[in-house]
């Protein structure tokens, strides 16, 4: 009952900490990052103002739109809630399972990661969305997301013990599991690191084209692309190894991973190629932060009693 | 297994609604910067003088985008600023023959052709960049009037706002002339008004 309780908890903070992640690419991608100037509030108020009269008179008028004021609010106010659940989890996680190290540490330090993400937003908004800060703050979702994830799982397996007590595990397998956790997060570093230099270059020439722009890029845009196929090969693999699994689950990821890599590559090479809508980088950049999590959960099924 | 295809269904449907909401939500902010630039007024005529010699009237606001700012060229506080931030735009879009820069001073006593243009070497590093002088009064009814900027206590009491205006001699929108975020902004809105043609 009490494990219950932490998984569905921990589960609501992961899915909230996704759709969280959603929506904070929405305010990149639709520009909307200084929708607010002022943090935590919007233009001195905590809900954001609907008309220009409600703007107090420290604040430039001119500098407000609705639109992008609500859309970085509910960035916002999204973190609120996440934060909130992660809140509960720690309460749970204090209250009855002070002995489970997994779980109290994974609850903990999501916790400092929440918050410690929310503080750099204030930082992001004050730095008028200095670029590298804006992927720093991705970078510290994603890790949140990860440690989220490996709550789960670590909560399920003492919920479904059975399940996983007669499992084989397999080295290379779980070897390459890490292999890939790491590759993916390079990667996401460098697709971060490309969106990076792709707006600092038009900071400074804000007519280039899109293509211009790809074409003032450093040549490690190549190796994203290049990661991406490695990539590609190495969940074929996993695959393959998972495909007679006796846990369901497993099998499952294996082929959610091989088709979420397809998936993105399939996005990110339409992107360099074609002038698609901003929904493509959304979806390119949102469906790559799934695979964090996805690895996390997988690795931690397969390779469960081996340490034990 | 069911349970599963029902998970799987929530789950697809989920992330297509997330994708229908994302393009709104993108469609409605990109529509918001073009609607957030609404036509203010047009520019009355006047007359001022380039400090070249030539003359500079609202007839040279035509075809080019215009940012516009009031400055002396003895202010310490704001002016500085403002005009290392026009500066900065001017570098910025040096590629574009769409924009143009004006400022105007506010002490034309003081500040004569010449000190204007050593005003002008020491900021601009392009020939679109005027800087303007006139008959005070001209100025002060200029700046009320046309700009609907306040001009008491001049030399001192100019706006620090920049004005954007567009090609046909219309003020699209105020920017506080020494707030980086709306020197950013102002950036977007060239980008936006060059976009549109």
């Amino acid at each position: 009952m009490k494990k219950q309780l932490f998984f569905q908890s921990a589960v609501v903070s992961t899915i909230l900490s996704y759709l969280l992640i959603f929506v904070g690419g929405l305010v990149r991608v639709s520009g909307s990052g200084m929708g607010c100037p002022d943090w935590p509030r919007c233009f001195g108020r905590w809900i954001p103002p609907t008309s220009v009269d409600q703007i107090p008179s420290y604040i430039d008028p001119t500098a407000f739109n609705i639109v992008l004021a609500w859309i970085e609010y509910s960035n916002r106010s999204l973190g609120v809630l996440v934060g909130l659940s992660i809140i509960v989890l720690n309460i749970i996680a204090i209250y009855y399972f002070r002995k489970e190290t997994k779980l109290l540490i994974s609850a903990i330090l999501s916790l400092i990661l929440v918050v410690a993400n929310g503080g750099l937003g204030a930082i992001v908004v004050s730095s008028i969305l200095n670029p590298f800060l804006v992927s720093l703050h991705m970078i510290l979702a994603l890790m949140l997301v990860s440690v989220l994830s490996y709550a789960c799982i670590e909560s399920y397996k003492l919920i479904h013990e059975d399940k996983f007590k007669n499992l084989q595990g397999s080295r290379t397998l779980s070897n390459s599991l890490i292999l890939f956790w790491l590759l993916i997060f390079i990667e996401i570093l460098l697709g971060t690191g490309i969106r990076t230099n792709l707006e600092l270059i038009s900071i400074d020439n804000p007519l280039l084209s899109k293509g211009e722009l790809l074409n003032a890029l450093d040549s490690y845009k190549y190796f994203h692309s290049f990661l991406g196929f490695t990539l590609l090969f190495l969940s074929i693999y996993i695959y393959a190894k998972l495909k007679n699994h006796n846990l369901f689950i497993a099998k499952f990821l294996g082929i959610f991973i091989l088709g979420m890599i397809i998936v993105q590559i399939f996005l990110g090479e339409m992107m360099v190629f074609f002038e698609l809508p901003q929904l493509t980088r959304l979806f390119h950049t949102w469906g790559s932060s799934w695979l964090v999590g996805v690895i996390i959960i997988l690795y931690n099924c397969i390779s469960n009693e081996r340490s034990k | 297994m069911s349970d599963l295809n029902k998970k799987l269904i929530i789950a697809f449907f989920s992330v297509f609604i997330l994708g229908i909401i994302g393009l709104f939500t993108i469609d409605q902010a990109t529509q918001s910067r073009i609607n957030n630039l609404p036509l203010i007024t047009e520019i009355p005529s006047f007359q001022l003088e380039n400090f070249d010699g030539t003359s500079f009237t609202e007839q040279n606001l035509d075809n080019q985008i215009t940012v516009a700012s009031f400055i002396f060229t003895q202010c310490e506080g704001a002016c500085p600023i403002m005009s290392e931030n026009m500066g900065l735009l001017q570098k910025r879009f040096a590629e574009s023959n769409e924009l143009q820069f004006v400022s105007i001073t506010t002490d034309p006593d003081y500040d004569s052709k010449d000190i204007l243009k050593e005003f002008s070497n020491k900021y601009s590093n392009k020939n679109n960049w005027f800087f303007l002088r006139g008959n005070i009064d001209e100025v002060v009814e200029l700046s009320q009037d046309g700009f609907f900027l306040s001009a008491s206590l001049l030399p001192l009491g100019h706006s620090t706002r920049l004005i954007l205006i567009d090609k046909d001699r219309n003020i699209r929108k105020y920017y506080e002339g020494t707030i980086d975020a709306n020197i950013v902004e102002l950036q977007n809105d060239i980008v936006t008004l060059i976009k549109q043609g």
